[in-house]
């Protein structure tokens, strides 16, 4: 554990020397808060003229732009997890981690914590657009609270999910790119679903769905609605995809150079 | 301690060690000598605990490589081939990492001290980026040596140096043999010659020689051909040393008489040395043309490959050539 403290703390630093976070921030920042005033000015504009069928309210706001944050992970996820493993193998530096007395699950670990690290933090700068909302009527504590955990988990997910491919390539830009492709493709699993048929019933089509994260995250959590079985799908996935990531690196001792 | 026996390491249906056995003992430099691609690299990356091998047994400071890696890995220090580093970290700080993941007491401590030891104490802070390879050379080795480990497996680490960074870290290297077993991989011969107490050679996979390298060198002196420089008419001597029982042949070169011996086994350098001085000529030389570890190692290989005497011959110059080539690019 003392080790996957050392590599846990030695990544996080690095996010937070190159200017890959503050990118990803920035940038993630910079559209949500567009997007947020966009919202507030829609739904003031709704409530006002009287047509609507219910009256908008800071929840709907929250849970508006968490719809957008998660869905903006299929770009930003990749970005923050693309150098981890493929930056240590075309340096080299890899056969030194692999020679030193920890496990290989362990760097593995320690590197997906320092990246879940960073994007909890970008997460709780999201924080700022609740205060926001609290203009149009006080949020409730509940769904806030629903909400957050939920995509606190969805991002340990998406970034477990991406780490795999920085595992399988050295280049960055080739595993920022098929981490895209693949969180896309989780993300888009729901509506998939519904396009090979009725999703509620057994067969194919619910297996895929069921795989989903919007399934378990925006169907779900972003309404209010915290299951055990959506908690322990995103666990799931996170531990799936780490394991596969440790076998995956555990593969060059097997390879020739 | 190593102890290898029987070593097998296979990629595919490419054997890249096949089956080979040797010990490196405590307090001395085991060289591990071949050309580039001979397995040196691999044999390394299995005694260090990053590959498995295939089959046959590796011992590493008392431990099975294979049932027992984490034992190995807390025993041995490595500096793997170009020696990576993380770049954007200080040579101080680069090494509490390593410390810190090791288990390492007082990291601040020793990581002062291997900075001292391998002399880059003024360069402690500076990014390992900024360093020149030399330095980084060296911040590879502090690396390998911060938990004082009793192996320590050194990758080429002259490759790349110039002749006065590679001078300093031979001496280093020399000095740590009395507190470690050093496992010493090089492809320039001259230099296993003068930094290893025992040399291994390896060549496609396989061993083809072992021992120290004064015993390789008389192994290999005995059988081989002498040249001998007399002063005064050496044409004259030519048939009286072809006629001596030990020799089968002598002819005349520019650089003096080449006499070749009766049989492998034969140094016949007492009798020549008393047929000159019997003819009342003065000797100035007799030595084996086999003089050097290139020598014995282009000899060696030559002996080892089933080729016909005359396309070994070939194969030698060939190999003498390439040797020449990678001593160069080291050098550059």
């Amino acid at each position: 554990m003392r080790a996957l403290w050392a590599v846990y703390k030695r990544e996080l630093g690095l996010f937070f020397r190159s200017t890959i976070a503050y990118a990803v921030a920035f940038a993630l920042l910079g559209f949500m808060g567009l997007l947020v005033s966009s919202f507030i000015a829609q739904i003031v504009e709704a409530n006002q003229s009287g047509f609507t069928q219910r009256f908008f309210t800071a929840d709907d706001l929250i849970a508006a732009y968490m719809n957008y944050f998660t869905f903006l992970m299929v770009l930003f996820g990749p970005l923050l997890t693309m150098r981890l493993l493929a930056e240590e193998s075309r340096e080299g530096t890899l056969e030194v981690l692999m020679t030193l007395p920890l496990p290989d699950w362990m760097f593995v670990v320690g590197k997906w914590l320092a990246a879940w690290t960073v994007y909890t933090f970008i997460l709780a700068l999201t924080l700022i657009y609740v205060v926001l909302a609290a203009a149009l009527g006080v949020p409730s504590g509940g769904l806030v609270l629903a909400i957050y955990l939920g995509a606190f988990l969805y991002g340990g997910a998406v970034l477990a999910v991406a780490m795999i491919w920085s595992a399988l390539t050295e280049d960055q830009l080739v595993a920022a790119f098929l981490g895209a492709a693949s969180i896309l493709v989780l993300t888009l699993g729901s509506v998939i679903a519904e396009a090979l048929g009725n999703p509620t019933e057994p067969g194919f089509a619910n297996i895929i769905r069921e795989l989903s994260l919007a399934t378990h995250y925006n169907d779900t959590m972003l309404s209010g609605l915290v299951q055990l079985h959506d908690v322990i799908y995103f666990i799931m996935v996170t531990v799936v995809a780490l394991f596969l990531t440790t076998l995956i690196v555990g593969t060059r001792r097997w390879r020739a150079a | 301690m190593i102890e290898v026996e029987q070593l097998v390491k296979r990629y595919g249906d490419v054997a890249a060690v096949n089956g080979i056995s040797f010990t490196a003992e405590p307090g001395q430099i085991t060289g591990f000598l071949g050309p580039n691609g001979a397995g040196k690299t691999t044999t390394m990356r299995v005694l260090t605990g990053f590959t498995p091998p295939t089959s046959g047994r590796a011992v590493v400071a008392g431990f099975d490589v294979f049932e027992k890696s984490m034992q190995v890995r807390r025993q041995v220090g490595y500096l793997p081939e170009n020696v990576p580093l993380y770049r954007d970290m200080s040579a101080r700080g680069y090494l509490m990492y390593l410390a810190e993941i090791r288990g390492v007491d007082n990291r601040r401590q020793r990581a002062d001290a291997v900075l001292e030891r391998v002399g880059l104490t003024s360069r402690a802070n500076s990014a390992i980026r900024t360093l020149s390879k030399g330095m980084r050379q060296r911040v590879g080795l502090a690396a390998a040596l911060l938990h004082n480990p009793s192996v320590l497996i050194l990758d080429e680490p002259t490759i790349g140096l110039d002749p006065f960074q590679v001078l300093e870290l031979r001496d280093l290297v020399r000095e740590l043999r009395h507190d470690h077993t050093v496992l010493f991989s090089t492809h320039i011969l001259s230099e296993a010659q003068r930094v290893c107490d025992k040399v291994v050679i390896i060549n496609q996979g396989e061993i083809i020689a072992q021992g120290t390298p004064t015993d390789l060198r008389s192994t290999l002196e005995t059988g081989a051909r002498v040249l001998v420089r007399v002063e005064g008419d050496a044409s004259s001597l030519v048939q009286k040393l072809a006629s001596l029982p030990d020799v089968s042949s002598a002819h005349l070169e520019a650089e003096g008489l080449i006499v070749t011996p009766a049989s492998p086994d034969i140094d016949p350098r007492t009798s020549i040395a008393q047929a000159v001085i019997d003819a009342g000529l003065g000797l100035q030389e007799i030595r084996p043309l086999a003089v050097d570890l290139e020598d014995i190692f282009i000899e060696l290989t030559r002996r080892a490959s089933r080729q016909p005497a005359a396309d070994a011959a070939a194969e030698a110059a060939a190999e003498a050539a390439a040797i020449q080539t990678s001593s160069e690019e080291a050098q550059a």
